[in-house]
Protein backbone atom coordinates (compact mmCIF):
# COMPACT_ATOMS: atom_id res chain seq x y z
CA UNK A 1 0.00 0.00 0.00
CA UNK A 2 1.33 3.30 -0.85
CA UNK A 3 1.84 6.09 1.81
CA UNK A 4 0.11 9.50 2.12
CA UNK A 5 2.76 11.55 3.38
CA UNK A 6 1.31 14.92 3.24
CA UNK A 7 -1.75 17.22 3.31
CA UNK A 8 -2.33 20.88 2.40
CA UNK A 9 -4.96 23.38 0.90
CA UNK A 10 -3.39 26.57 -0.54
CA UNK A 11 -5.14 29.05 -2.09
CA UNK A 12 -3.82 29.85 -5.96
CA UNK A 13 -5.03 33.52 -6.93
CA UNK A 14 -3.09 34.56 -10.04
CA UNK A 15 -2.08 37.54 -7.95
CA UNK A 16 0.37 35.47 -6.05
CA UNK A 17 3.02 34.89 -9.19
CA UNK A 18 0.98 37.62 -11.67
CA UNK A 19 1.05 40.97 -9.23
CA UNK A 20 2.58 40.13 -5.89
CA UNK A 21 4.58 43.61 -5.80
CA UNK A 22 1.29 45.43 -5.92
CA UNK A 23 0.06 43.88 -2.37
CA UNK A 24 1.71 45.72 0.68
CA UNK A 25 5.82 44.72 1.69
CA UNK A 26 4.16 42.65 4.94
CA UNK A 27 1.69 40.88 3.05
CA UNK A 28 4.32 39.74 0.18
CA UNK A 29 7.00 38.89 3.18
CA UNK A 30 4.37 36.65 5.12
CA UNK A 31 3.08 34.92 1.90
CA UNK A 32 5.91 34.36 0.07
CA UNK A 33 7.37 32.80 3.33
CA UNK A 34 4.46 30.63 4.12
CA UNK A 35 3.95 29.47 0.82
CA UNK A 36 7.75 28.78 0.42
CA UNK A 37 7.44 26.90 3.78
CA UNK A 38 4.85 25.14 2.29
CA UNK A 39 7.00 23.55 -0.21
CA UNK A 40 9.64 22.79 1.82
CA UNK A 41 7.62 21.16 4.39
CA UNK A 42 5.86 19.21 1.04
CA UNK A 43 9.10 18.53 -0.42
CA UNK A 44 10.82 17.31 2.90
CA UNK A 45 8.52 14.22 3.25
CA UNK A 46 10.10 13.03 -0.48
CA UNK A 47 6.81 12.46 -2.23
CA UNK A 48 6.64 10.31 -5.15
CA UNK A 49 3.43 11.92 -6.81
CA UNK A 50 0.98 14.69 -6.27
CA UNK A 51 -2.27 14.23 -6.49
CA UNK A 52 -3.87 17.56 -6.57
CA UNK A 53 -8.06 18.53 -6.78
CA UNK A 54 -8.62 22.26 -7.73
CA UNK A 55 -11.44 24.39 -9.05
CA UNK A 56 -11.31 23.68 -13.09
CA UNK A 57 -12.33 27.60 -13.65
CA UNK A 58 -15.05 26.43 -16.44
CA UNK A 59 -11.88 26.36 -18.82
CA UNK A 60 -11.90 22.20 -19.28
CA UNK A 61 -16.31 21.39 -18.99
CA UNK A 62 -17.90 23.84 -20.53
CA UNK A 63 -21.13 25.28 -18.12
CA UNK A 64 -23.78 23.16 -19.57
CA UNK A 65 -21.32 19.86 -19.63
CA UNK A 66 -20.28 20.29 -16.16
CA UNK A 67 -19.08 16.92 -13.50
CA UNK A 68 -18.25 16.99 -10.37
CA UNK A 69 -14.51 15.79 -11.16
CA UNK A 70 -11.94 15.06 -13.80
CA UNK A 71 -9.33 13.49 -13.93
CA UNK A 72 -6.45 13.87 -15.32
CA UNK A 73 -4.65 11.11 -17.48
CA UNK A 74 -1.92 11.83 -18.92
CA UNK A 75 1.37 11.28 -18.57
CA UNK A 76 2.67 14.52 -18.96
CA UNK A 77 1.08 17.86 -18.53
CA UNK A 78 2.03 21.70 -19.72
CA UNK A 79 1.69 25.02 -18.33
CA UNK A 80 0.65 27.97 -18.33
CA UNK A 81 -2.19 27.80 -21.32
CA UNK A 82 -1.50 30.36 -23.31
CA UNK A 83 -4.01 32.55 -22.75
CA UNK A 84 -4.02 33.02 -19.46
CA UNK A 85 0.63 32.74 -19.60
CA UNK A 86 0.90 36.39 -19.18
CA UNK A 87 -1.53 36.95 -16.57
CA UNK A 88 -0.22 34.28 -14.30
CA UNK A 89 3.25 35.50 -14.93
CA UNK A 90 4.28 32.02 -14.90
CA UNK A 91 7.16 31.09 -17.28
CA UNK A 92 6.25 27.33 -19.55
CA UNK A 93 6.83 24.41 -17.48
CA UNK A 94 6.27 20.51 -18.08
CA UNK A 95 5.20 18.25 -15.04
CA UNK A 96 5.24 14.65 -15.50
CA UNK A 97 1.68 12.59 -14.74
CA UNK A 98 1.14 9.25 -14.09
CA UNK A 99 -1.59 7.48 -15.88
CA UNK A 100 -1.23 4.46 -14.25
CA UNK A 101 -2.40 6.09 -10.86
CA UNK A 102 -4.59 8.20 -12.33
CA UNK A 103 -6.59 5.03 -14.29
CA UNK A 104 -6.77 3.32 -11.18
CA UNK A 105 -8.07 6.50 -9.55
CA UNK A 106 -10.65 6.64 -12.13
CA UNK A 107 -11.57 3.48 -12.05
CA UNK A 108 -12.06 3.53 -8.37
CA UNK A 109 -13.82 6.86 -7.71
CA UNK A 110 -16.30 5.91 -10.44
CA UNK A 111 -16.96 2.63 -9.03
CA UNK A 112 -18.32 4.52 -5.90
CA UNK A 113 -20.59 6.38 -7.95
CA UNK A 114 -18.90 9.82 -8.37
CA UNK A 115 -19.84 11.74 -10.83
CA UNK A 116 -15.83 11.79 -12.59
CA UNK A 117 -15.12 11.80 -15.97
CA UNK A 118 -11.49 11.72 -17.20
CA UNK A 119 -9.32 13.95 -19.87
CA UNK A 120 -6.01 13.04 -21.23
CA UNK A 121 -5.82 16.59 -21.98
CA UNK A 122 -6.38 19.45 -19.98
CA UNK A 123 -5.70 22.88 -19.76
CA UNK A 124 -3.97 24.46 -16.69
CA UNK A 125 -4.30 28.30 -15.27
CA UNK A 126 -3.89 29.37 -12.02
CA UNK A 127 -5.36 26.37 -10.20
CA UNK A 128 -1.80 24.47 -11.08
CA UNK A 129 0.34 27.10 -12.24
CA UNK A 130 0.65 29.07 -9.08
CA UNK A 131 0.89 26.21 -6.22
CA UNK A 132 3.53 24.22 -8.65
CA UNK A 133 5.22 27.07 -8.49
CA UNK A 134 5.93 27.31 -4.81
CA UNK A 135 5.67 23.43 -3.95
CA UNK A 136 7.61 22.08 -6.63
CA UNK A 137 9.68 25.12 -8.30
CA UNK A 138 11.61 22.08 -10.43
CA UNK A 139 8.76 20.78 -11.45
CA UNK A 140 10.03 16.98 -10.52
CA UNK A 141 7.42 15.68 -8.70
CA UNK A 142 4.52 13.82 -11.08
CA UNK A 143 0.78 15.08 -10.68
CA UNK A 144 -1.98 13.75 -11.10
CA UNK A 145 -4.29 16.89 -11.35
CA UNK A 146 -7.99 16.28 -10.71
CA UNK A 147 -10.60 19.58 -11.51
CA UNK A 148 -13.68 20.02 -10.11
CA UNK A 149 -16.71 21.93 -10.28
CA UNK A 150 -16.96 24.44 -7.84
CA UNK A 151 -18.47 27.41 -9.55
CA UNK A 152 -21.31 25.75 -11.63
CA UNK A 153 -24.61 25.51 -9.86
CA UNK A 154 -25.17 22.29 -9.01
CA UNK A 155 -21.80 22.47 -6.76
CA UNK A 156 -20.84 19.26 -4.95
CA UNK A 157 -21.44 19.17 -1.19
CA UNK A 158 -18.94 19.93 1.17
CA UNK A 159 -19.96 16.32 2.54
CA UNK A 160 -19.83 14.59 -0.80
CA UNK A 161 -16.40 16.22 -1.21
CA UNK A 162 -15.40 15.13 2.31
CA UNK A 163 -16.51 11.77 1.59
CA UNK A 164 -14.34 12.05 -1.73
CA UNK A 165 -11.33 12.50 0.36
CA UNK A 166 -12.09 9.77 2.20
CA UNK A 167 -12.01 7.45 -1.29
CA UNK A 168 -9.16 9.17 -2.76
CA UNK A 169 -7.30 7.97 0.55
CA UNK A 170 -8.36 4.65 0.74
CA UNK A 171 -7.23 4.03 -3.19
CA UNK A 172 -3.81 5.65 -2.51
CA UNK A 173 -3.49 3.38 0.03
CA UNK A 174 -5.21 0.55 -0.98
CA UNK A 175 -4.33 0.63 -4.64
CA UNK A 176 -1.72 2.63 -5.33
CA UNK A 177 1.91 0.75 -5.38
CA UNK A 178 3.47 -0.05 -1.99
CA UNK A 179 6.40 1.74 -1.21
CA UNK A 180 4.67 5.27 -3.06
CA UNK A 181 4.27 8.89 -1.09
CA UNK A 182 1.88 10.70 -2.22
CA UNK A 183 1.11 13.72 -1.26
CA UNK A 184 -2.93 15.47 -1.74
CA UNK A 185 -3.27 19.25 -1.89
CA UNK A 186 -6.58 20.68 -2.66
CA UNK A 187 -5.76 24.17 -3.87
CA UNK A 188 -8.67 27.31 -4.40
CA UNK A 189 -10.31 30.16 -1.96
CA UNK A 190 -9.99 31.41 0.41
CA UNK A 191 -12.92 34.30 -0.02
CA UNK A 192 -12.97 35.81 -3.26
CA UNK A 193 -16.14 36.52 -5.91
CA UNK A 194 -14.14 36.82 -9.10
CA UNK A 195 -17.33 38.13 -11.53
CA UNK A 196 -19.23 39.07 -8.75
CA UNK A 197 -19.97 42.57 -7.16
CA UNK A 198 -17.64 41.72 -4.15
CA UNK A 199 -14.41 41.59 -6.82
CA UNK A 200 -12.35 43.95 -5.24
CA UNK A 201 -13.34 42.55 -1.65
CA UNK A 202 -11.59 40.01 0.93
CA UNK A 203 -13.86 38.58 4.07
CA UNK A 204 -11.46 38.44 6.66
CA UNK A 205 -13.74 37.95 9.01
CA UNK A 206 -14.80 34.79 6.92
CA UNK A 207 -11.24 33.66 6.00
CA UNK A 208 -10.17 33.75 10.29
CA UNK A 209 -13.05 31.58 10.68
CA UNK A 210 -12.21 29.17 8.16
CA UNK A 211 -9.28 28.41 9.49
CA UNK A 212 -9.57 28.90 12.92
CA UNK A 213 -12.34 25.68 11.85
CA UNK A 214 -9.66 23.60 10.61
CA UNK A 215 -7.11 24.41 13.44
CA UNK A 216 -9.64 22.48 15.85
CA UNK A 217 -9.36 19.34 14.50
CA UNK A 218 -12.89 18.41 14.47
CA UNK A 219 -14.25 17.63 10.60
CA UNK A 220 -17.60 17.08 11.55
CA UNK A 221 -17.87 20.50 12.87
CA UNK A 222 -16.01 22.12 9.73
CA UNK A 223 -19.24 19.85 7.89
CA UNK A 224 -21.68 21.37 9.91
CA UNK A 225 -20.91 25.04 10.12
CA UNK A 226 -19.09 25.44 6.77
CA UNK A 227 -22.18 25.46 4.57
CA UNK A 228 -22.41 26.19 0.62
CA UNK A 229 -24.70 28.93 1.87
CA UNK A 230 -21.75 30.70 4.45
CA UNK A 231 -19.20 29.72 1.18
CA UNK A 232 -21.15 32.02 -0.82
CA UNK A 233 -21.74 34.97 1.01
CA UNK A 234 -18.53 35.40 1.76
CA UNK A 235 -18.10 35.73 -2.06
CA UNK A 236 -20.41 34.14 -4.75
CA UNK A 237 -17.78 33.99 -7.62
CA UNK A 238 -15.29 31.64 -5.73
CA UNK A 239 -15.11 30.98 -2.12
CA UNK A 240 -16.77 27.69 -2.72
CA UNK A 241 -13.36 26.30 -4.21
CA UNK A 242 -12.99 25.53 -0.14
CA UNK A 243 -14.50 22.00 -0.93
CA UNK A 244 -11.00 21.17 -2.19
CA UNK A 245 -9.75 22.01 1.53
CA UNK A 246 -12.60 19.50 2.66
CA UNK A 247 -11.87 16.58 0.66
CA UNK A 248 -8.13 17.42 2.08
CA UNK A 249 -9.10 17.40 5.55
CA UNK A 250 -11.07 14.23 5.03
CA UNK A 251 -7.91 12.56 4.88
CA UNK A 252 -6.39 13.51 7.85
CA UNK A 253 -8.39 12.14 10.85
CA UNK A 254 -8.75 14.50 13.66
CA UNK A 255 -5.51 16.36 12.89
CA UNK A 256 -5.61 20.11 13.57
CA UNK A 257 -4.74 22.29 10.29
CA UNK A 258 -1.65 24.32 10.61
CA UNK A 259 -1.83 27.91 9.24
CA UNK A 260 1.29 28.53 7.68
CA UNK A 261 0.36 32.24 6.44
CA UNK A 262 -2.90 33.69 5.62
CA UNK A 263 -3.42 37.61 4.26
CA UNK A 264 -6.44 39.31 3.54
CA UNK A 265 -4.15 40.38 0.46
CA UNK A 266 -7.38 43.11 -1.46
CA UNK A 267 -4.74 43.93 -4.49
CA UNK A 268 -4.88 40.11 -4.79
CA UNK A 269 -8.48 40.51 -4.73
CA UNK A 270 -8.08 37.05 -2.51
CA UNK A 271 -8.14 35.98 0.87
CA UNK A 272 -4.66 34.30 0.31
CA UNK A 273 -3.55 31.39 2.85
CA UNK A 274 -2.20 27.84 3.32
CA UNK A 275 -2.54 24.92 5.56
CA UNK A 276 -0.93 21.94 6.03
CA UNK A 277 -1.54 18.53 8.40
CA UNK A 278 1.53 16.76 10.16
CA UNK A 279 0.93 13.18 8.88
CA UNK A 280 3.85 11.84 10.61
CA UNK A 281 2.26 11.98 13.82
CA UNK A 282 -0.53 10.31 15.01
CA UNK A 283 -4.11 12.10 15.38
CA UNK A 284 -4.36 12.00 19.38
CA UNK A 285 -0.75 13.79 19.34
CA UNK A 286 -1.89 17.18 17.17
CA UNK B 1 -26.52 38.75 -10.17
CA UNK B 2 -24.84 35.39 -9.15
CA UNK B 3 -23.29 32.27 -10.44
CA UNK B 4 -27.62 30.41 -9.73
CA UNK B 5 -28.40 32.82 -12.71
CA UNK B 6 -26.00 31.55 -15.07
CA UNK B 7 -27.71 30.64 -18.91
CA UNK B 8 -26.43 27.85 -19.80
CA UNK B 9 -27.21 27.61 -22.84
CA UNK B 10 -26.51 30.82 -23.59
CA UNK B 11 -24.69 31.43 -27.08
CA UNK B 12 -21.99 34.13 -25.31
CA UNK B 13 -21.26 31.27 -22.83
CA UNK B 14 -20.08 28.87 -25.62
CA UNK B 15 -18.35 31.34 -27.16
CA UNK B 16 -16.42 32.94 -24.23
CA UNK B 17 -15.76 29.29 -23.11
CA UNK B 18 -14.09 28.54 -26.60
CA UNK B 19 -11.93 32.01 -27.32
CA UNK B 20 -9.73 31.39 -24.25
CA UNK B 21 -8.96 28.04 -25.10
CA UNK B 22 -8.16 28.98 -28.90
CA UNK B 23 -5.54 31.01 -30.11
CA UNK B 24 -6.84 31.74 -33.73
CA UNK B 25 -9.99 33.11 -31.52
CA UNK B 26 -8.53 34.96 -28.77
CA UNK B 27 -5.45 36.85 -30.84
CA UNK B 28 -7.42 40.12 -32.06
CA UNK B 29 -10.74 38.89 -30.27
CA UNK B 30 -10.72 43.06 -30.14
CA UNK B 31 -10.77 43.19 -33.63
CA UNK B 32 -12.43 40.10 -35.14
CA UNK B 33 -15.47 39.73 -32.34
CA UNK B 34 -17.96 40.67 -34.74
CA UNK B 35 -17.23 37.97 -37.24
CA UNK B 36 -16.81 35.45 -33.79
CA UNK B 37 -20.26 36.30 -32.38
CA UNK B 38 -21.82 35.82 -35.63
CA UNK B 39 -20.28 32.29 -36.17
CA UNK B 40 -21.44 31.71 -32.65
CA UNK B 41 -25.06 33.25 -33.83
CA UNK B 42 -25.15 35.81 -30.34
CA UNK B 43 -28.77 37.73 -29.62
CA UNK B 44 -28.54 40.98 -31.07
CA UNK B 45 -28.63 41.72 -26.88
CA UNK B 46 -25.65 39.67 -26.52
CA UNK B 47 -23.58 41.27 -29.52
CA UNK B 48 -24.42 44.92 -28.52
CA UNK B 49 -23.44 44.09 -25.09
CA UNK B 50 -19.67 43.45 -26.49
CA UNK B 51 -19.89 46.49 -28.45
CA UNK B 52 -20.84 48.57 -25.74
CA UNK B 53 -18.56 46.24 -23.17
CA UNK B 54 -20.94 46.13 -20.99
CA UNK B 55 -19.87 43.92 -18.73
CA UNK B 56 -22.60 44.30 -16.52
CA UNK B 57 -25.25 43.54 -19.00
CA UNK B 58 -23.61 40.60 -20.32
CA UNK B 59 -23.91 39.14 -16.46
CA UNK B 60 -27.54 40.08 -16.69
CA UNK B 61 -27.92 38.19 -19.94
CA UNK B 62 -27.21 34.95 -18.22
CA UNK B 63 -22.94 35.01 -18.69
CA UNK B 64 -21.44 32.98 -16.44
CA UNK B 65 -20.01 35.80 -13.75
CA UNK B 66 -16.15 33.84 -14.14
CA UNK B 67 -16.29 34.64 -17.72
CA UNK B 68 -16.88 38.40 -16.95
CA UNK B 69 -13.51 40.03 -16.16
CA UNK B 70 -11.95 37.44 -18.89
CA UNK B 71 -14.43 39.18 -21.17
CA UNK B 72 -12.81 42.55 -19.82
CA UNK B 73 -9.34 41.13 -20.01
CA UNK B 74 -10.06 39.84 -23.97
CA UNK B 75 -10.23 43.55 -24.93
CA UNK B 76 -7.86 45.24 -22.51
CA UNK B 77 -5.62 42.66 -21.76
CA UNK B 78 -4.80 40.17 -18.88
CA UNK B 79 -1.37 40.62 -17.88
CA UNK B 80 0.07 42.46 -14.76
CA UNK B 81 -3.74 42.52 -13.61
CA UNK B 82 -3.91 44.11 -10.72
CA UNK B 83 -6.87 46.30 -9.07
CA UNK B 84 -5.87 49.68 -11.28
CA UNK B 85 -5.02 47.91 -14.20
CA UNK B 86 -7.62 48.57 -17.34
CA UNK B 87 -9.35 45.48 -17.42
CA UNK B 88 -10.01 45.13 -13.86
CA UNK B 89 -11.08 49.15 -14.21
CA UNK B 90 -13.44 48.98 -16.64
CA UNK B 91 -15.21 45.51 -15.10
CA UNK B 92 -15.32 47.95 -11.26
CA UNK B 93 -17.20 50.50 -14.05
CA UNK B 94 -19.04 48.14 -15.69
CA UNK B 95 -20.17 45.49 -12.80
CA UNK B 96 -19.32 47.56 -9.32
CA UNK B 97 -19.78 50.96 -9.77
CA UNK B 98 -22.81 49.41 -12.02
CA UNK B 99 -22.37 51.78 -14.90
CA UNK B 100 -23.15 49.32 -17.21
CA UNK B 101 -21.48 50.33 -21.00
CA UNK B 102 -17.40 50.98 -20.29
CA UNK B 103 -17.06 52.90 -24.12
Amino acid sequence: MAELSFVTGLSHAPGMTGWLDRASEQEQKSLTEGFNLLGEKLRATKPDLIIGLANDHVLNMPVDDTHDFCIGTADNWTGPAEWFRDRVNVDPYSVRGNSPAAQLLFDGLSGCGFDIISKSELLFDDNWSVPLKYLTPYYDIPLVPIHMNCIVPPIPAPRLCFEFGRAVQKIIEDDLPANMRVAFMGTGGLSHDPGGPKYFDVDEEFDRWFLGLLEEGNPEKVLRECTPARMSAAGDGGTSELIAWISAMAMVGDRKAITACYEPAVELRCGMGCVYWEMQREPKDV
Amino acid sequence: MGITDTKKELAANQMIFDVRRDPTLYTDFADNFETIMESYQLSNEERQAFRDLDIKKLGELGVHPYFLPQVSRLFHGGAYNHNNSPSAQAYGKSVVNGEGKTR
